[in-house]
């Protein structure tokens, strides 16, 4: 029963904060550049009108072109349950933890990829083939990245890597841990399409990613992908600051240290989201022949941290 | 505070230090702008400096504040400074380039630092170390053994693969401060009057490859140094 409430109430958080998490990136990057920008309920307003509104589906496209939005959707909620989030028992966890996390985005993103394919538009393709790219190299560096904080637990579970890190203290000043956080925080800009690598504010132009594969969607179809792809987000960022900083977990599931552990949350989650606006509004765009360096960057920093665990 | 006093915490703030100056160097291969090299090099120094008045803290080694000081005032910042006018002066172009492209040469260095690692991991004894009360005093700073080769062989490396010559001169320095950094962090410091010398001869080899890269550039129109192998009148 406790069980159920937990995955319920998880499920429900993720879905609830996904959106506003993306508003509130938006409106402080807007701040951060002196414009007013959108009030931070706006991704909820764009959902509901888009989840009202009727699709335009393409004469080439198969089911493929259909079933993407659901299999990005529920990937991305299915690894949010997967995830410690405010108590530091997450209710679901599967076949390796860690790996299952990293396979199920994995599996999300090929869907995206295959979607974008399947209509037979140039552009969609273009995106496809671009996101395959980046994803090539930012997938092992997030693996290793991982790895590193799972072998300082000694196990690939995430909720005892969460459990194991609680009283340890000064323990995220060690190398391996700063390495592997450089590292992650490099792979989250790339995942989530942030400025440096992909600029997620453009609608038309020769250099996006994400939105060039989602081109040719529409309606509810385009709701479940952008809310699966603030999900996705979410899930990243929660996976950041709950491995590395492990601080206010609730250890059980009751209403008072879900509440704490909520507030610790939501302010490790404001804390990422100020980085993430900084980041953007400091950098320009790279050109798409530099990414894979940037990438090359995390993969380094990851290894450099799962070799010193082994020193250190 | 006392966590000033314990020899753990200066122990984790050195190792900290000592990754970073790593993740520096690594960003100078990774980096394709000259002048951004350099200050890299100057935070690289910086952070070495850190280093050095962590272990003289902990350590009551007072010799070493007077070598922190001085890769402070020169490596930190006077050189970072006579290598940006000389940059300036000559005019040349900013973009770096290399022999190997820059992925791949970042990979190589993650490469380099495995081997720095293993070469490192021969001299570490934790079980001679051990039987000293808590290891921690004694032990202070040797675990940054492995940072120490790995900058040497990285800074060769650059040398190696870096064409002009400037890039050279600090691909250079960066492997003196790979040195430095193994001889704080295995003797807490050669004695005094050594690493003054090593300080003055460096300072001297930096003016003269300054004048040397000025002249280069006069008389070939490059820094190129595949170039040199030609003769001109």
């Amino acid at each position: 029963m406790n069980i159920i409430l937990a995955t319920l109430a998880q499920l429900l958080l993720f879905l609830i904060i996904a959106p506003l998490v993306t508003g509130v990136i938006r409106t402080m990057k807007a701040r951060f550049q002196t414009r007013r920008g959108s009030p931070i309920w706006q991704p909820y307003r764009d959902l509901h009108k888009l989840l009202r509104k009727d699709m335009v589906i393409p004469d080439t496209a198969s089911w493929l072109f259909s079933a993407t939005p659901y299999v990005v959707f529920l990937t991305a909620a299915m690894v949010g349950l997967m995830i410690p989030m405010v108590a530091a028992d997450a209710p679901l966890s599967l076949f390796g933890g860690v790996l299952a996390v990293v396979y199920l985005l994995a599996l999300g993103r090929f869907f995206l990829a295959l979607g974008g394919l399947d209509t037979g538009s140039s552009f969609g393709g273009l995106g496809s083939s671009r996101e395959m790219t980046i994803s090539a190299i930012a997938e092992p560096a997030m693996m290793v990245a991982i790895f590193t904080v799972a072998i300082a637990a000694n196990s690939t579970n995430l909720s005892e890597v969460a459990k194991s890190a609680v009283g340890q203290s000064w323990r995220f000043l060690a190398p391996s841990q700063m390495l592997a956080f450089g590292a992650m925080f490099i792979v989250l800009i790339a995942e989530t399409g942030r400025i440096p690598v992909d600029n997620p504010a453009t609608h038309l132009e020769l250099t996006m990613i994400h939105e060039a594969m989602i081109l040719e969607y529409s309606g509810p179809y385009l709701a479940l992908i952008e809310w699966g792809a603030s999900l996705k987000q979410l899930v990243l960022m929660t996976l950041l600051v709950n491995t590395f900083f492990p601080f206010g977990l609730s250890p059980a599931w009751n209403a008072q240290g879900v509440a704490i552990g909520l507030a610790f949350y939501l302010i490790k989650i404001a804390i990422i989201c100020c980085l993430i606006v900084m980041v953007e509004t400091t950098n320009a765009k790279m050109r798409l022949f530099r990414v894979p360096e940037l990438l090359a960057v995390a993969f380094i920093l990851g290894a450099l941290a799962l070799i010193s665990t082994f020193l250190f | 505070m006392h966590f000033f006093q314990d020899p753990q915490f200066g122990n984790r703030i050195i190792t900290l230090m000592a990754a970073f100056v790593l993740v520096l160097q690594i960003a100078m291969v990774g980096q394709r702008w000259l002048v951004t090299n350099i200050r890299v090099f100057a935070a690289q120094s910086f952070l070495l400096a850190g280093i050095a008045n962590t272990i003289a803290y902990f350590n009551h080694a007072p010799h070493l504040y007077i070598a922190a000081f001085l890769t402070f005032t020169l490596k930190a910042v006077a050189l970072p400074i006579v290598l940006e006018r000389l940059v300036k002066r000559i005019d040349i172009g900013q973009e770096i380039a290399p022999l190997v492209n820059v992925p791949l040469s970042l990979l190589i260095s993650g490469g380099l630092t495995t081997v720095g690692y293993v070469v490192a991991a021969s001299f570490h004894r934790p079980e001679e170390t051990m039987s000293a009360a808590n290891l921690s005093v004694a032990n202070l700073g040797h675990n940054t053994l492995a940072v120490a080769v790995s900058l040497f062989l990285i800074g060769f490396y650059m040398m190696i693969t870096r064409r002009k010559a400037i890039m050279q001169v600090l691909a250079l320095l960066s492997l003196e401060n790979g040195l430095f950094l193994a001889a704080i962090s295995l003797t807490y410091g050669m004695p005094l009057i050594v690493e003054l010398g090593i300080f003055f001869d460096l300072l001297v080899a930096v003016m003269v490859l300054g004048i040397l890269v000025y002249r280069i550039q006069e008389t070939f129109d490059s820094m190129d140094v595949s170039k040199l192998s030609r003769l001109r009148g």
